[in-house]
């Protein structure tokens, strides 16, 4: 059962996502601004920081290439991108010190990096042709505020779930 | 070869662009069917997805329930004035149905643009990754009878169309993609009716453009837009919005006129499926799907 626990709440956050923007008021603020929960990478991070590195890629992969299938129907942005930001994440951290505050801001800066590459990746594909300033105003900017929310909720009880994995993994 | 392995982590690097390029080019150009196994992993989250969605609009409607109870003094009142138009309404309707169904039989039409047969479904996700891809995906798919295409409405006008299927979920684009490929016809009722396509949404204002209307037409505010029906897919007469204002384009050959859409596409629930009453010919099919190949 324990095994199951860290694909089970992935699945579930990959669903809550879906369901998140569905039910999220988005006439909020008149409807000017977009808010896209980033909740299922920010597990990532946190996985691949205080599980492990190699698991956390492996998860953005497969969830990555999952979500490009259901939720967008190009497959390839995410399938790179959810790899590439956990990637950056892990390098990151490697050079400051592994405190659950710097943790969060690195969080949030690589979701900040992974929201802009798909914004260059939607322009190189044609299928926006957005302005960099509006797009920072309209979806960048809520997003960040959006999952900040989330992380310093979601934080402390990743941190411990994650560790514990962690544990497990060394005890095998 | 030392060299080698410290270039390892570019080598990675560069194939995985070279994978990545590969899949984008596979998947985004216009295919008829999704691979076997999209349809098999987008069925199964879509089956956890009615699992999780189901109960949780099931608690969110008993709030909703809550919240309508306090505005239904007021409400109220207001349908009560519109009840009493109701029932003359509901007359002429009923007369100028009758009327309707007589002359065509003597005319011996069959069927007319604007039949069509609404499929309910419930939408149970939303595609995260808003204003690149305002998707919605629905509970019924390609064994219940929906096919690419199809036009999707809320009770109150169109949303959007059919993207793609699966056997038991579909895929819904929605009028408010800023994908430029999203195009439908559409036409201004008034004495005359007046052809255009729907294309772009201005975000900002959340209104639709209606482009490629005669540049000498007289265009007036409030005017209804209502789809063409002449895309071969979407039935005729389903509602799109109201005119809010026209300019003239670009190069001044055309007008085009923004409509606010009837629609809400942020609180979408339940919608409606089309499918066409009309049977199209085969040929005339074939000839349409050239044509839009052509623009």
């Amino acid at each position: 059962m324990k095994r199951f626990l860290i694909p089970l709440l992935l699945i579930f956050l990959f669903v809550f996502e879906g369901l998140f923007t569905q039910l999220f008021p988005a006439d909020l603020f008149n409807g000017d601004y977009i808010f896209v929960p980033r909740f299922l990478i920010i597990a990532i991070f946190f996985l691949a920081i205080y599980g492990s590195g190699k698991h956390g890629i492996i998860y953005g992969f497969v969830f990555g290439l999952v979500f490009d299938m259901v939720y967008i129907e190009v497959i390839g942005i995410y399938l790179f991108l959810f790899p590439l930001a956990t990637y950056l994440f892990l390098t990151i951290m490697k050079v400051i010190q592994t405190n659950i505050v710097l943790v969060s801001f690195v969080s949030l800066l690589s979701i900040a990096f992974l929201e802009g590459s798909v914004y260059f990746m939607n322009l190189l594909i044609d299928i926006t042709d957005l302005d960099f300033t509006s797009f920072s105003e309209i979806r960048l900017v809520p997003t960040l505020i959006l999952n900040l929310i989330f992380i310093m909720i979601a934080a402390y009880p990743f941190k411990r779930q994650f560790e514990k994995f962690a544990d497990a993994l060394r005890n095998d | 070869m030392p060299q080698f392995f410290l270039n390892k982590r570019l080598i990675i690097l560069l194939v995985s662009i070279i994978i990545l390029v590969a899949l984008i080019g596979f998947s985004i150009r216009e295919r008829d069917e999704l691979s076997w196994t999209e349809k098999f992993v987008k069925d199964t989250t879509g089956f956890v997805q009615s699992l999780v969605a189901t109960p949780t609009q099931y608690v969110i409607g008993i709030f909703e329930n809550m919240k309508d109870l306090q505005n239904t003094y007021e409400e109220n009142k207001e349908l009560k004035k519109h009840l009493e138009d109701m029932a003359r309404l509901e007359a002429k309707v009923y007369s100028l149905e009758k009327e309707n169904a007589e002359l065509t039989e003597i005319l011996e039409i069959e069927g007319s643009i604007g039949d069509y047969a609404p499929m309910q479904a419930t939408v149970i996700s939303r595609s995260p990754d808003r204003l690149w891809h305002e998707m919605i995906i629905v509970n019924k798919g390609s064994s219940h009878g929906v096919e690419k295409n199809m036009a999707v409405m809320t009770a109150r006008g169109l949303i959007g169309k059919v993207k793609s299927t699966t056997p038991f979920t579909s895929t819904i684009q929605l009028l408010s993609a800023l994908d430029p490929t999203n195009r439908i016809s559409a036409a201004l009722q008034g004495d005359k009716k007046l052809f255009g396509t729907i294309e772009g949404y201005d975000k900002e204002n959340e209104w639709l453009l209606l482009k490629g209307l005669p540049v000498d037409a007289e265009i007036e505010v409030d005017q209804m837009v209502v789809t063409s029906g002449l895309g071969g897919v979407f039935p005729g007469d389903v509602p799109v919005g109201k005119v809010i204002e026209v300019v003239p384009d670009q190069f001044g050959l055309n007008q085009t006129a923004y409509i606010k859409p009837e629609a809400d596409f942020y609180n979408i629930e339940h919608v409606m499926i089309l499918t066409r009453g009309m049977a199209i010919p085969e040929q005339i099919e074939n000839d349409e799907e050239n044509e839009e190949e052509d623009l």
